[in-house]
C-alpha cells in the first residue's frame, strides 16, 4: 500500500468504508499525512492517469483548502471554472476508438484537470474525513479506491445527490434551424420528398440532405393514449428522433467550419441547471409522419411552416397549423385523397359523440374545437 | 373606525384585482399572415421556385427606397462563375448544378464520387486526407466536407450569405424593426406568420438562380389581420410575369457565361 502512495495516485487512498478498526484508522491517518506532505512538496505528485504524449496545462491557483464547500457538486458556472477555456479540462477527442465509432468528446476530463487546482480537496486529511474525498463523487458514483463506476458523461453530480435520478444539465444547445436549412437547400425534385419521410429508398438515387439528417423515425417513443390495436401501426410511433450525440454535428463541424469541435461554447450555452426533457410529450394530435397509408409525402416544411425561420431552439414549437392538415384532409380534396378522413367528418363525429378522436387523443378530443378548426372546415 | 379601515382596504384590493384581470384579459392585437407563392416562367414553362429564402422588411418600397437601390445594385454572381474562378473542377460544378446546390452540404457525397470513373477530384483528395486521419472509410466519407478548402466547400454560399447579411443589417437599421425571413418549400410556398398589420417590402435580396437567369423580386404587400386559413386561400403570388394586381419590381438578368477550363 505504501508503494502506491509513493506513486502519488489518489486512487489508492484507503476508503472510509474500511476504517472500521482502530488499526486501519491509524494506517489511514498516517498515509493521509504522508500523502499531504509529499503532495505539497512536489508538483509532480499530482499526476494521475496521465496520457503519454499529452502536454500538461500550467498549474492553476489552488482552490481554498479550508473552504466549507464540500466540493461534491460540480458547477461549470463557478467563477473559476468560467474563467477557463473548455479545452483546459476537456480533451478533444477523448480515446475515441474505444468508446465511439467517430472522434468525439466522450468522457470526463482526466484526473489531472481536477487535481491541478483541487489538490487539497483530494489529498488533505480533511478531505479524508467521512466517506473519502467528496470531490471524487462529482464523476465517480462512490469515493473509494479502485471505484471506476462513474456517472454518464455529460451528467456530473452537480447537485450533491447521492444518486442522480434526474438528467440535470448546465448547458442548453443552440441550433439555428434557419441557417442549416439554407446550407442544405437543394431542389432535388421527388427524391427530396421521399427522403423527408420514410419511404423506400432507391439505391440508384442520391441521398439528399434535409431534416432527415437529424430527425429519424423513433420507435422508442409511442403515443401513450392510443390503443395498440390501431389500424395503422405507424400511428403508434408519431415522433421523430432528435440528435443526442456529436456525430450529427461533426459531419460538418469537426474542423474548419465554425463552430468547430474544439469550440464547445459554439453550441453549448451556459445556463442555469435544468432537467433535460429528452422526449416530446404529445397529448393532442395522433399524426404519424410515417403513417397516412403512404399519403404523408409532403416536405417537412410544408407543415412545419415556421421551422425555416427559427434561429434558435428557445421557444421552438412544431408549429403545424390546422390549415396544413386540411390541405389534404378536407371534403373538397376527396377526389385527390379519396381515403383520407376529412375535417368535416371529424366535426360530424363531434356532433354525435362530443369527441374528435380520429385526429386527437381522447383528453384533447373532448374539448371544444378552436375557432381555427371551424374556419378551416368552411 | 376599524371597520372603515377594513372596508377601505377591501375596496382597494378589489379595485387592484379588477384592474389586473382587465389587463390580463385584454385581447392581443390581431396578427397577419402572408402565404407566399413564388413562380417563374422559363422557356414557356411555369415552375415553382423551391428552397429560396425571402425577407419581410417593414415599410413600403418607397419607404425603403435607399435599401431597394442597394439591392438592385448588388452585382450578380453566378455559382458557376464563382466556382470556375476558384479553380473548381468540371466534375464538381456538374455535381453542384445537378441539384442547384450552393454548397457541398446540400446532398450526401456518395462513394462513387470519391473514387473511380465518376470521381470528383476535390472529393477524392479530401477523402484521402480524411481517411488518413480518421482511419475509417465510412466516417471519412461522411466527414469529407471538413477536409475541403473553404472556397470549394461553401465559398459561394458564404459570399452570398454575407451580402444578404449586410442588406438585412441595413434594413433593420433603417426601419428599426427586425427583418423576418422564410424559405419556400419545393412547391415554392412559404408562410410569413405572426406579422403586425402594415405595409411591407418582400424581397429575396439577392437574385435567385434559375436555369438561365437570375431573378430578383422587390415587392410590396399590405398585411391585414387575418387567419392562416384565410391567408391560404389568398396567396401572394410572386412571378417574373407581369401582374397588374401585384406591386412588384422584378429584375431578371441572364446568368453570365463562364467558359469551361
Amino acid at each position: 500500500m505504501k508503494t502506491h502512495f509513493v506513486n502519488w495516485s489518489y486512487k489508492y487512498f484507503a476508503p472510509t468504508a474500511l476504517c472500521k478498526t482502530r488499526f486501519v484508522g491509524a494506517c489511514w491517518l498516517v498515509t493521509v499525512m504522508l500523502s499531504c506532505h509529499f503532495g505539497m512538496s512536489s508538483e509532480a505528485g499530482a499526476q494521475t492517469r496521465r496520457r503519454p504524449g499529452t502536454t500538461r496545462p500550467a498549474p492553476q491557483a489552488q482552490a481554498p483548502r479550508r473552504s466549507t464547500i464540500k466540493y461534491s457538486a460540480f458547477l461549470h458556472s463557478s467563477d473559476k471554472h468560467k474563467s477557463l477555456q473548455c479545452n483546459a479540462c476537456h480533451r478533444i477527442p477523448t480515446a475515441w476508438n474505444a468508446k465511439r465509432t467517430f472522434p468525439d468528446v466522450a468522457d470526463f476530463p482526466d484526473h489531472d484537470a481536477c487535481v491541478r487546482c483541487h489538490r487539497s480537496q483530494f489529498f488533505s486529511g480533511q478531505a479524508m474525513i467521512g466517506t473519502g474525498p467528496a470531490i471524487c463523487t462529482v464523476c465517480h458514483v462512490r469515493a473509494a479506491p479502485r471505484e471506476d463506476a462513474r456517472f454518464a458523461f455529460g451528467r456530473p453530480n452537480n447537485s450533491d445527490q447521492q444518486v442522480k435520478p434526474k438528467d440535470e444539465r448546465q448547458f442548453a444547445i443552440e441550433f439555428p434551424h434557419d441557417k442549416h436549412q439554407n446550407a442544405i437547400a437543394s431542389t432535388s425534385s421527388v427524391r427530396f420528398v421521399v427522403a423527408s419521410f420514410t419511404g423506400p429508398v432507391d439505391d440508384q438515387a442520391p441521398d439528399y440532405n434535409n431534416c432527415s439528417i437529424c430527425h429519424q423515425p423513433n420507435k422508442t417513443l409511442a403515443i401513450a393514449p392510443l390503443p395498440i390495436s390501431s389500424p395503422d401501426p405507424a400511428m403508434l410511433y408519431p415522433f421523430k428522433s432528435m440528435p443526442h450525440s456529436h456525430d450529427a454535428c461533426f459531419d460538418c463541424h469537426w474542423k474548419n467550419l465554425k463552430p468547430t469541435s474544439d469550440d464547445c461554447g459554439g453550441c453549448h450555452k451556459a445556463s442555469a441547471t435544468f432537467i433535460a426533457v429528452l422526449a416530446p410529450k404529445r397529448i393532442s394530435a395522433k399524426f404519424a409522419h410515417a403513417g397516412g397509408k403512404g399519403g404523408h409525402v409532403m416536405e417537412c416544411t410544408t407543415c412545419h411552416i415556421n421551422i425555416t425561420r427559427a434561429s434558435t431552439l428557445r421557444g421552438l414549437t412544431p408549429d403545424v397549423p390546422i390549415a396544413a392538415c386540411t390541405t389534404c384532409h378536407k371534403d373538397s380534396k376527396k377526389t385527390t385523397y379519396p381515403k383520407a378522413m376529412t375535417i368535416e367528418e371529424e366535426f360530424a363525429q363531434n356532433k354525435k359523440t362530443g369527441e374528435c378522436t380520429y385526429c386527437h387523443t381522447a383528453e384533447v378530443g373532448k374539448k371544444r374545437p378552436p375557432p381555427s378548426h371551424e374556419t378551416a372546415a368552411q | 373606525m376599524i371597520t372603515r379601515v377594513i372596508f377601505a382596504l377591501v375596496c382597494c384590493l378589489l379595485a387592484v384585482s379588477f384592474s389586473l384581470v382587465a389587463h390580463t384579459q385584454t385581447p392581443q392585437a390581431a396578427r397577419g399572415v402572408i402565404r407566399l407563392k413564388v413562380k417563374y416562367k422559363s422557356s414557356e414553362v411555369t415552375k415553382e421556385l423551391p428552397r429560396k429564402r425571402f425577407f419581410l422588411i417593414n415599410g413600403s418600397i418607397d419607404q425603403n427606397k435607399s435599401l431597394v437601390e442597394q439591392i438592385k445594385q448588388t452585382p450578380l454572381m453566378s455559382r458557376e462563375c464563382y466556382y470556375r474562378n476558384h479553380g473548381a473542377s468540371d466534375a464538381l460544378i456538374k455535381w453542384l448544378n445537378e441539384n442547384d446546390c450552393e454548397s457541398v452540404y446540400c446532398r450526401a457525397i456518395e462513394e462513387k464520387y470519391t473514387g473511380g470513373r465518376e470521381a470528383v477530384p476535390e472529393f477524392k483528395a479530401a477523402y484521402d486526407q480524411a481517411l488518413g486521419e480518421l482511419k475509417a472509410p465510412a466516417i471519412a466519407r461522411r466527414w469529407l466536407p471538413n477536409y475541403l478548402a473553404p472556397e470549394i466547400r461553401d465559398g459561394f454560399y458564404t459570399a452570398k450569405q454575407q451580402t444578404i447579411s449586410n442588406l438585412v443589417k441595413q434594413a433593420e437599421t433603417a426601419t428599426g424593426k427586425p427583418v423576418m425571413s422564410i424559405m419556400t418549400d419545393r412547391k415554392g410556398t412559404a408562410y410569413l406568420t405572426d406579422i403586425d398589420p402594415g405595409v411591407y417590402t418582400i424581397s429575396n435580396l439577392v437574385g435567385s438562380e434559375t436555369n438561365k437567369s437570375s431573378i430578383l423580386w422587390v415587392c410590396e404587400r399590405e398585411v391585414k389581420a387575418t387567419d392562416l386559413t384565410i391567408a391560404m386561400k389568398r396567396p401572394f403570388i410572386l412571378s417574373n410575369e407581369k401582374d397588374p394586381k401585384v406591386k412588384c419590381e422584378v429584375i431578371e438578368r441572364p446568368l453570365p457565361v463562364c467558359g469551361a477550363r
